[in-house]
């Protein structure tokens, strides 16, 4: 496999990777997210947004299929891909970053197979488009938060995920790898994947293709520029907007959230 | 000084020990790394106690033991199942009624009876009864135990390192906690004849938790776990032969000295650092 | 029919478990309310080799079983009680190898191999007045502490982070709680031995908490509901000669099962006339 994977259509057009319609999903029968309606395609950025308990975390157990939908429609065309926050794995597991990239080879072989050299290969180079094949022995919870997601997403790259999942991937990253993140994400949608990212940063949202916003329902769906009006962010994300000054003009930003997850 | 070594093994009985020390060796240092990462020690535990009524009335009836430790174990995991479904109460405490009210009826059949069925043996195990027959049984519950750890490896390592992404990757966490359940019911199965089902958590918890200290990534803390089983297991027969003690016990105790040990030598490691 | 208790050492028995029901019951709440379960298993357990060295050294068995078990719930019980993951394996290490070392020093060192049976499932009918004043002693500790202490263990109980910031949580109100299950946990050794301390202190408290939530109603239920399950376990071990201690482990389970099943029951006729309500 080489290191960038050719695309598989041209960015927007084709078939939806990922359609929603009017989809309800809950814990039990009560659901938690209702009235999500949207499409995802090749090559697009979707941002979700939305406060904590809004329902981002909820739809994206939807889409990996841990969560039945109550009503309305889900459906994806091929198996998603997810970058979890770092958070949920278990850092005194014993694994180096090479073993968990080569997670991503289990889906792909019968289950009676061992990762062969093809697999190891492959997973080194994902390593590699990430940048931390140097450290591809290194444990896993020995490396800072922000390679930590590199990992991950070198394990959804070795499962040449054509949908890929990313769980609020810039908390707590600095500057520097924040921006190959993001460099990193530009790549993934270059080469046709459909990438959903779910983040508080509007103003990172605004970049990508689309924005999708919930706050236990859905509140809008469209382009950034369109659809991140004061009223959407309003009800998505209640009184924690403010507006600052830039260039003469005003623009609206998010208060952060008020837990602080820094890692490095 | 090679006499010391190899006097006690001259006799047939310690020979079978020791084939039986390599073989539940074997399978409490390989799954010992999965129920220890999985903090499934409590619930092996349960088990092992859960099983003593299955075992005794084995031994009353005259039933290989390992059939009577199937039906046990199995009667035990379906009463922790249902009485951990019972809301209201913590899953801890439901499993320690069921466990409490199976290990009591055991006693029950196993004291009652004008002609006890060498409870002590149940309790403590009987490594130096070990006939070939349990050897064979060993031999093949242990090979696949292995095989079906080495095929599920990457399976239990995706769902053990992150369970909710764990179905992104193609690895089921309800299959892998199946697989991890009924393979702890294998392997207290194999080493509780010789260990008695009362020890029989030591080989299922000590050389892991030791190996765990030691080693950073899962293959060499398996092998690892192997090695301190056995060595300790083969220490712990040493012991029994010229100190003239319990065997098991002496296995046993030995295996959580070797945990102990390599704690004292993490703490030393770390203070040093 | 009652014939059973016209015997001295019946009697004795049932004053033991009449007085070990005020602390198990009042203990026992304590115990299911903070997941102790295991711990108190294990201290109990650790209490074995105790008795052990005490009966072959020759001096007072209730000091051999508390020293040591005060040594495990000083150890051990202090992970156990923190009520972080992971301390599991080591409450199993610690009990495996306290079983190991006393099997070893009851068959082997002080070769007392028949006492072996009788520490680890107890020894009812053999009750004498130093069981019962100790057994008094702890019962009489157990409500003291509670009257005393009582709000500061629920406290921790019920919202850990929160009572440390309060100022409630007090590591030594806890330290208490430990070192009193453990005394709790010798005082039964004689009655259930060490095996089956929880059929006493566990199984009474769990399944009184199936009917009440109330922590003074869930106290005295289970006191009354250990000294009756005590009661009828030793007069029907004495009907059909069984060992006493393993009988009130089974009755107990058997209360427990009862109960657990009548409330499903209950929650099903509830469910079913609902539905009928609604079909209606």
């Amino acid at each position: 496999m080489s290191d960038a994977s050719p695309p598989i259509a041209p960015p927007g057009a084709g078939a939806a990777l990922v359609t929603a319609a009017d989809l309800a999903v809950g814990y039990s029968a009560a659901p938690v997210l209702t009235g999500v309606s949207f499409a995802l395609h090749a090559g697009e950025r979707i941002g979700v947004l939305g406060p904590n308990g809004g329902g981002k975390t909820t739809l994206f157990r939807a889409l990996l299929d841990e969560l039945r939908p109550l009503a309305g429609e889900l459906r994806l065309a091929v198996r998603a891909g997810t970058v979890p926050q770092t958070e949920r794995s278990r850092l005194d597991f014993p694994v180096s970053a090479l073993d968990v990239a080569l997670m991503g080879t289990i889906a792909g072989r019968p289950w009676w197979r061992r990762p062969g050299r093809a697999e190891r290969a492959a997973a080194h180079a994902a390593l590699r488009r990430v940048g931390l094949d140097a450290l591809a022995e290194r444990s896993f919870g020995e490396l800072s938060g922000g390679q930590r997601q590199r990992v991950l997403v070198a394990r959804a790259l070795v499962q040449d995920a054509r949908i890929v999942l990313l769980d609020e991937p810039f908390t707590g990253l600095d500057n520097v790898s924040a921006q190959r993140l993001e460099q990193l994400l530009d790549e993934l949608a270059a080469e046709g994947r459909g990438v959903l990212i779910a983040t508080h940063d509007v103003d990172q949202a605004r970049a990508w293709d689309q924005v999708l916003c919930l706050n236990r329902r859905q509140v809008a769906f469209g382009p950034p520029a369109q659809t991140l009006t004061l009223d959407v962010l309003a009800a998505t994300y209640g009184r924690s907007i403010v507006t600052l000054p830039q260039d003469g003009g005003e623009r609206l930003a998010i208060l952060p959230p008020h837990h602080h997850d820094h890692d490095h | 000084m090679l006499d010391v070594l190899t006097e006690p093994f001259s006799a047939g009985i310690m020979q079978r020990a020791l084939l039986e020390i390599l073989i539940l060796g074997a399978v409490g240092g390989a799954l010992g790394c999965w129920i220890v990462l999985s903090e499934l020690s409590y619930g092996a535990e349960s088990l092992a106690h859960g099983m003593f009524p299955g075992l005794v009335v084995a031994a009353l009836a005259g039933v290989p033991l390992l059939l009577g430790g199937a039906v046990g174990i199995l009667v035990a995991a379906l009463a922790v199942a249902l009485a951990g479904r019972i809301p209201g109460i913590g899953r801890d405490n439901s499993v320690a009624v069921v466990v409490t009210t199976l290990f009591g009826l055991g006693a029950l059949l196993a004291l009652s009876p004008d002609v006890p069925p060498g409870i002590q043996g149940l309790l403590f195990g009987d490594i130096l009864g070990t006939t070939e027959g349990d050897l064979i049984a060993g031999a093949a519950l242990a090979a696949g135990l292995l095989v079906a750890l080495r095929l599920m490896h990457w399976r239990l390592l995706a769902v053990g390192f992150d369970r909710s992404s764990a179905r992104a990757v193609g690895a089921s966490p309800l299959v892998a906690d199946a697989v991890l359940l009924t393979l702890l019911a294998v392997a207290v199965l194999v080493a509780v004849q010789g260990l008695g089902n009362l020890l029989v958590v030591a080989v299922l918890v000590a050389p892991a938790a030791a190996a765990r200290l030691l080693c950073r990534r899962l293959l060499p803390m398996m092998v690892a776990a192997v090695a301190i089983a056995v060595a300790a297991g083969i220490a712990g027969l040493y012991l029994s032969y010229y100190a003239k003690v319990a065997a098991g016990a002496s296995v046993a105790g030995l295996m959580v000295a070797a945990y102990l040990l390599a704690r004292l030598g993490a703490l030393v490691a770390s203070a040093r650092a | 029919m009652f014939e059973a208790f016209d015997y001295p050492f019946m009697q004795r028995a049932l004053v033991e478990l009449l007085v070990l029901s005020i602390a198990a019951g009042t203990l026992g709440t304590w115990i299911v309310l903070r997941g102790l379960a295991f711990y108190s298993h294990g201290v109990a357990a650790a209490a074995f080799p105790g008795l052990v060295l005490a009966d072959g050294l020759g001096f007072s068995a209730a000091l051999g079983a508390f020293g040591v078990a005060l040594l495990f719930a000083l150890t051990v019980g202090r992970l156990a009680a923190r009520e972080e993951g992971g301390h599991d394996a080591l409450t199993a290490l610690v009990l495996v190898a306290a079983l190991a070392i006393g099997v070893v020093l009851a068959s082997d060192v002080f070769e007392s191999g028949a006492n072996v049976e009788t520490l680890l499932f107890g020894s009812l009918l053999a009750i004498g007045a130093d069981d019962i004043r100790l057994a008094a002693l702890v019962s009489a500790l157990a409500l003291l502490a509670t009257f005393v202490l009582g709000q500061r263990w629920l406290a921790a109980g019920f919202d850990p982070g929160a009572a440390r910031s309060l100022g409630i949580r007090s590591p030594v109100a806890d330290l208490v709680l430990l070192a009193l299950i453990a005394l709790a946990a010798v005082a039964t050794l004689s009655a259930v031995g060490a095996l089956l301390a929880t059929a006493l202190l566990v199984v009474p408290a769990a399944t009184t908490r199936l009917l009440t939530r109330r922590l003074l109603p869930w106290h005295l239920a289970t006191v009354a509901l250990a000294a009756a399950e005590g009661t009828a376990g030793l007069w029907l071990s004495f009907e059909t000669n069984a060992p006493p201690g393993a009988t009130i482990a089974v009755i107990a389970g058997g209360g427990f099962a009862l109960v657990a099943l009548g409330r499903a029951a209950a929650a099903g006729l509830t469910h079913l006339r609902a539905r009928k309500v609604v079909a209606a």
